[in-house]
């Protein structure tokens, strides 16, 4: 067998065989796709709400206004609300959002996992908000026309007919944004969480071997992006199909 | 209120920046029940945005519009109660791109008015058949002509059993071969009885099937009377300069 070959076996065992070192691999892919899937979670609520909120505000300004009382005022602080929260979570790097969290805001927990969780999921939302917030304005107005004109009140419409339109139009942007989402919780180290890059990390630090364990995380990631790659251009087909 | 006026419309405005813009500049007018009124004029009269009034797709600056006895231009009132009795089929058909045909037509039907589905389908099924596309229920808009989608968004506002039908330029956006199969529909529906509001460019139709025109210029009604009275025997100078270019 060739030197090279050789080299390459006794450096696979010294870095994820010997003392069960896989195990920080495992451990760490396990809680990079915790994080991933339930950030993931708060992002679409959160940034669908936040849509709801803006379009809602620009498309019945008038309307509220002219009816007046108090719902045109909470609609209006609602929206600046949304506005400055879309200002500073695109506004400042992700890593410094974690640290600000895990440092400040959730100093005294514990649950590293957790704020993970949530800081990512905060951040992710406020892209996710502009992805649904630029599906439902592409639709066209004559859209919230008919169905209102049909009798449907804006909920209604919004749900029965322009939603609908949107998640089709929208779906492969977001399962981006997934993909997007699962590598940045790559930074999730910076505050001692034991994800898929960190527990590789580990590893070189005990065995003083960077080669191994950094590609061995970088072809898992690989994998991953590539199978929800597959999955987006398939939907993506899917959906064209559906148009004809 | 006026026994028989379905819609009661009275200093009717609708002003943009502030008054700088008078899109509708005081509107009287009684709609009859059954009655056909079809709205003329050039370009930015303010037709367009009279009809969109009716059913408060435009928000009027000031005036009142009696339907079934509310002033629905009132604040605080239930525009989507009375939206489902005021039909509206658009320029651009504004189908529903992602619902099959016959679901255009049930959604708003099964539910709003909560009908069940399968009435409501047969409902829409017999409305099909009187537009001659009973075979295309199960097709998406996108797979139809214009002069079809047009045909359909009739028969979909027809599926929630309005009082009164909006037309707001149904043939503007057709190929000329396709509005003629349109106009016959709304000929059709103007024999039943239909209470129809059509602002259109074809004069043929406003002639022959309309029981009352509206002439239109610069956001008043400046002439308005049975077809043979506007056609024939215009009497403003804006009128006749009108006709003198589309006929």
């Amino acid at each position: 067998m060739a030197d090279w070959l050789e080299k390459l076996k006794s450096d696979f065992i010294l870095n994820f065989v010997e003392d069960n070192r896989w195990m920080n691999i495992t451990r760490g892919l396990k809680n990079t796709v915790i994080i991933t899937i339930f950030a993931a979670i708060i992002g679409v609520i959160l940034g669908l709400t936040v849509a709801a909120i803006r379009t809602t505000y620009d498309k019945n300004r008038e309307t509220m206004k002219k009816n007046g009382g108090i719902g045109y005022w909470v609609m209006t602080f609602l929206n600046n609300v949304c506005k400055i929260y879309l200002s500073i979570f695109r506004g400042t790097p992700v890593v410094v959002q974690l640290m600000i969290m895990f440092y400040i805001i959730f100093a005294s927990s514990t649950h590293g996992v957790m704020v993970a969780i949530i800081s990512f999921g905060i951040n992710s939302g406020a892209y996710v908000a502009e992805i649904f917030r630029g599906g439902i304005m592409s639709i066209d107005n004559g859209q919230f026309e008919a169905g209102r004109s049909l009798g449907f009140n804006y909920l209604q419409t919004m749900i029965f007919v322009v939603l609908p339109q949107v998640f089709k139009n929208i779906l492969p942007t977001l399962l981006n944004e997934f993909i997007a989402l699962l590598k940045e919780t790559s930074v999730a180290g910076y505050v001692g969480v034991t994800d898929l890059t960190r527990g590789g990390y580990i590893i070189r630090g005990v065995t003083f071997s960077a080669f191994m364990p950094l590609v061995g995380i970088a072809i898992i990631y690989y994998v991953m992006v590539m199978l929800l790659t597959h999955l987006v251009s398939r939907i993506e087909r899917r959906l064209k199909k559906s148009e004809r | 209120m006026n026994g028989n006026a379905l819609i009661q419309v009275r200093g009717l405005k609708k002003h943009y920046n502030d008054g700088a813009v008078r899109a509708l500049d005081g509107i009287d007018t009684d709609i009859k029940k059954g009655e056909v009124v079809v709205i003329i004029g050039p370009s930015g009269s303010g037709k367009s945005t009279f009809l969109r009034s009716l059913n408060l797709l435009e928000l009027p600056t000031e005036g009142s519009i009696v339907f079934d006895g509310e002033d629905i231009a009132a604040k605080h009132v239930n525009i989507n109660k009375h939206r489902q009795k005021m039909g509206m089929v658009f320029q651009h058909f504004n189908l529903f791109p992602n619902m099959t045909i016959l679901r255009n037509m049930t959604i708003a039907p099964t539910k709003l008015l909560k009908i069940p589905k399968e009435e409501a389908e047969k409902t829409a099924r017999d409305l099909l058949k009187r537009v001659g596309l009973e075979d295309r229920a199960d097709a998406y808009p996108s797979q139809l002509s214009g002069g079809q989608k047009q045909r359909i968004a009739i028969v979909r506002a027809l599926c929630m059993k309005p009082e009164v039908l909006l037309f707001d330029e149904p043939t503007s956006a057709l190929d000329p071969e396709m509005v003629g199969e349109v106009l016959d529909v709304m000929k059709t529906l103007a024999k039943t009885g239909m209470t129809m509001v059509v602002v259109t460019h074809e004069m043929g139709f406003a002639r022959e099937v309309g029981s009352r025109v509206i002439f239109m210029a610069d956001g008043v009604i400046v002439e308005e009377g049975t077809p043979s009275e506007i056609f024939d025997s215009p009497k403003s100078d804006r009128l006749k300069g009108f006709l003198a270019k589309v006929l």
